[in-house]
C-alpha cells in the first residue's frame, strides 16, 4: 500500500535544444494532463525536466511511448503558511535530523502553497513520520 | 593436448618449413595466376628473390576487391576438376567473393580445425552441438569436418530453432558447443526461463566461439551462462575458413597455426610492418593452399601478435581478439582509436545505451573528439548531478583507458541517425 504522502513525479532527460520543453508540454496537454508543478534543473548541454501530473503513470506511459527517457521519483509536498520563516522551519527540521534536500520547489494549488522536497528515497517514510510527528502538514495530493 | 607435434616445434624449425613452404606458394602463384604474375613484375620481384621469410615484405598486398574482381574463380591455380568444394562469404555490396578446394586443401582444414577441438580439450569421447550455419558459409561445414577428424560425435544443427537446439543439447547431452557467441548467449537466455538452476539440464563443459568480434565482457557473460571454458577461434573464407588461429586453456591469447598460415601485423595507412606487440591491422599469407593460395592478404582486422611462450607448451605465436576493423580507425591527435574500444568503455557504464557516435572534428589545428551517446529508456536519476557523473566517468575512462580528449554528450533515446537498424557509429568532419 502506498503511504500517504508519498507523490509521483516524472523527471524527463532532455537535451538542450529548441522546441523541446514544447514537445513533452503539447504531449501532456493532448492527453488531457494538467501539469500542477514543473522544476528544470538544467547541466552545460541536458537538462532534467520535473513534473507533478494528476497520473504519474499514464503520463511515463506516452512519454516513453514518444521515445523520451523518463523516470517516476517519489517525492513528498509540504503546506507552507504564508509568513516569514515558514519554509526555514521546515528545512531546519530536516537538517536538524540528518535529512538531506537533494532538491525543492514550489508548487500552488488554489487552496494553498506547499513546496515540494526530494530526500533520499530510503528517508522518505521516516521524513514523513517525523515531518507529521512535529506537526507539519504534508499534503496526501496535489 | 596437442593434435600435432608440429604445434610445440622449435621456432627455428617452424620458420625453416615456414620459409620452404612460402618459397613454393610464392613460385606457384607467379606461374599459375596472370593476376599475381603482372603485379610481381611491377614490383620488379622475382619468385627467386624470397630467400628470407622478411623478404616477403617486397611482394604487394592482396585485397578483398581483388577477389571479387576475378568473380568467382579468376585467381583460383587449378582446373575445377581438381576444386571439390566452393564456399563464399556474403556479399553485402555488390559481389561476393568465392574461394574454392581441393582434396588436399579440405585436408589441411580438416587438421587444422582438429587442432581447435583438440585445444578446446574435444576429443572422440564428445558430443560436438554445431550451431554455425551450414552452407556456403564457411562455419558450419568448418566445424563439422573438424569434429569429425576427432573422432567424437557431431550434431549438425545449425543456425536457428532455439528451443529445438536446446532440447537435442539436452537430449543427446552435448559437451561441446560451437556456434557465434551472441548465439550461444540467445540460447543461454531462452535456457534460463526454465528456471535459474537450468545448467543442471545441460552437460556442457566447453564452447569454441568465432565469426564476430566479441569484446571481454560478453566472453565472460557467454562463460558463465554456460558454465563453461570459452575457446575463441579466428579464421576467414579467403584464408580457408575458421582455423586460423585459437585460444588454448591457458590464456585468451589465440594460437596461429603458422606452419600453414604466415601472419605480419602492418600499419594500416602506410604499409610498413610492425614489430612485435604493436597494434595494425592483421596480413595473412596462407602457406600451403592450392586452389586459391593467396599473398599477403589485408584481413581488414586489428590485432597485435607475440612470440613469448605459452604455458600450454605450444611454441606458436599468438595474436590479440580482434580489437577493431581497420576501416574504422580514427587517428585522433596522433592517437589511433577504435570504435570497439570506446564501445568496451560505453558497455561499462551505466544508464547509457550502446547506441552512439563518434563526431571527429578540428578545432584549429586539433582535432577533437564528440561521442554522443543515447541514455537509457529510463534515465538513471532524476539528479543532475549523478547524470553529469555518467559523463564525466565515461570521458575520464576515455582518456585514463585510451589516451584520448572526448566530450561525452548525452542524448535522447533514439535520437542517433540509424541506417539499416543500425546506429552511424563514426562521422568524420575533417575530411
Amino acid at each position: 500500500m502506498a503511504i500517504a504522502g508519498k507523490i509521483k513525479q516524472v523527471s524527463i532527460f532532455m537535451e538542450n535544444k529548441m522546441g523541446e520543453l514544447t514537445d513533452v508540454t503539447t504531449l501532456l496537454s493532448k492527453n488531457n494532463l494538467s501539469i500542477k508543478s514543473i522544476n528544470l534543473a538544467e547541466a552545460s548541454d541536458f537538462g532534467l525536466l520535473r513534473v507533478i501530473v494528476d497520473d504519474a503513470a499514464f503520463a511515463k506511459e506516452i512519454l516513453d511511448a514518444a521515445g523520451f527517457s523518463v523516470k517516476i521519483t517519489e517525492i513528498f509536498a509540504v503546506a507552507i503558511e504564508d509568513h516569514v520563516g515558514s519554509f526555514n522551519e521546515v528545512v531546519r527540521l530536516l537538517s536538524e535530523n540528518g535529512i538531506n534536500i537533494e532538491y525543492t520547489y514550489t508548487l500552488s494549488n488554489k487552496e494553498e502553497g506547499a513546496f515540494v522536497f526530494k530526500v533520499n528515497p530510503a528517508m522518505i517514510s521516516n521524513t514523513l513520520q517525523l515531518l507529521r510527528n512535529s506537526g507539519v502538514k504534508v499534503l496526501d495530493r496535489v | 593436448m596437442l593434435w600435432n607435434r608440429i604445434e610445440s616445434a622449435r621456432r627455428e624449425d617452424l620458420q625453416t618449413l615456414q620459409l620452404e613452404r612460402l618459397k613454393d606458394t610464392v613460385e606457384r602463384v607467379y606461374t599459375l595466376t596472370p593476376f599475381y604474375r603482372e603485379k610481381f613484375d611491377e614490383a620488379g620481384i622475382k619468385p627467386c628473390d624470397i630467400t628470407r621469410l622478411e623478404d616477403l615484405q617486397k611482394l604487394p598486398f592482396t585485397r578483398k576487391k581483388d577477389l571479387r574482381d576475378h568473380y568467382p574463380f579468376g585467381l583460383f591455380t587449378v582446373p575445377m576438376s581438381e576444386v571439390v568444394r566452393v564456399h563464399s562469404s556474403s556479399g553485402t555490396t555488390g559481389k561476393p567473393t568465392v574461394v574454392g578446394y581441393t582434396q588436399a586443401d579440405m585436408d589441411i582444414w580438416d587438421e587444422v580445425m582438429a587442432r581447435v577441438f583438440t585445444m578446446s580439450g574435444a576429443s572422440s569421447e564428445d558430443v560436438v552441438h554445431n550451431g554455425y550455419g551450414y552452407g556456403l558459409f564457411t562455419g558450419g561445414l568448418g566445424f563439422h569436418n573438424g569434429a569429425e577428424t576427432v573422432g567424437a560425435t557431431i550434431v549438425p544443427a545449425s543456425g536457428g530453432f532455439t528451443e529445438r537446439q536446446l532440447m537435442l543439447m539436452r537430449d543427446f547431452q552435448a559437451t561441446v558447443l560451437a556456434c557465434t557467441p551472441s548465439f550461444a548467449l540467445h540460447m543461454a537466455e531462452v535456457a534460463s526461463k526454465a528456471g535459474s538452476d537450468y545448467l543442471k539440464h545441460y552437460k556442457l563443459k566447453a564452447g569454441i566461439f568465432g565469426a564476430e568480434p566479441t569484446s571481454k565482457g560478453l566472453k565472460e557473460e557467454v562463460s558463465k551462462a554456460w558454465g563453461i571454458d570459452y575457446h575463441e577461434v579466428y579464421g576467414l573464407s579467403e584464408i580457408i575458413g575458421p582455423g586460423v588461429s585459437c585460444s588454448c586453456k591457458e590464456s585468451e591469447l589465440l594460437h596461429i597455426f603458422e606452419d600453414h598460415f604466415y601472419a605480419e601485423i602492418i600499419d594500416p595507412k602506410t604499409g610498413e610492418v610492425l614489430p612485435e606487440g604493436e597494434r595494425g591491422e592483421l596480413v595473412i599469407t596462407p602457406l600451403t593452399k592450392q586452389a586459391l593460395p593467396i599473398i599477403r592478404y589485408r584481413t581488414g582486422d586489428i590485432t597485435s601478435i607475440t612470440t613469448e611462450p605459452c604455458k600450454c607448451g605450444r611454441t606458436l605465436q599468438r595474436m590479440e581478439s580482434i580489437v577493431g576493423r581497420a576501416d574504422d580507425m580514427l587517428i585522433v591527435n596522433g592517437v589511433n582509436v577504435y570504435p570497439s574500444q570506446i564501445e568496451h568503455v560505453i558497455a561499462n557504464a551505466e544508464g547509457v545505451t550502446l547506441n552512439y557516435q563518434i563526431i571527429a572534428d578540428k578545432k584549429g589545428h586539433l582535432d577533437k573528439l564528440e561521442i554522443q551517446i543515447e541514455v537509457s529508456d529510463e534515465v538513471m536519476s532524476d539528479n543532475v548531478s549523478e547524470v553529469e557523473k555518467i559523463k564525466k566517468d565515461i570521458q575520464s575512462s576515455l582518456l585514463n583507458n585510451l589516451y584520448i580528449n572526448a566530450a561525452v554528450k548525452l542524448v535522447e533515446p533514439r535520437s542517433i541517425e540509424r541506417s539499416m537498424g543500425k546506429a552511424v557509429r563514426i562521422v568524420d568532419k575533417r575530411t
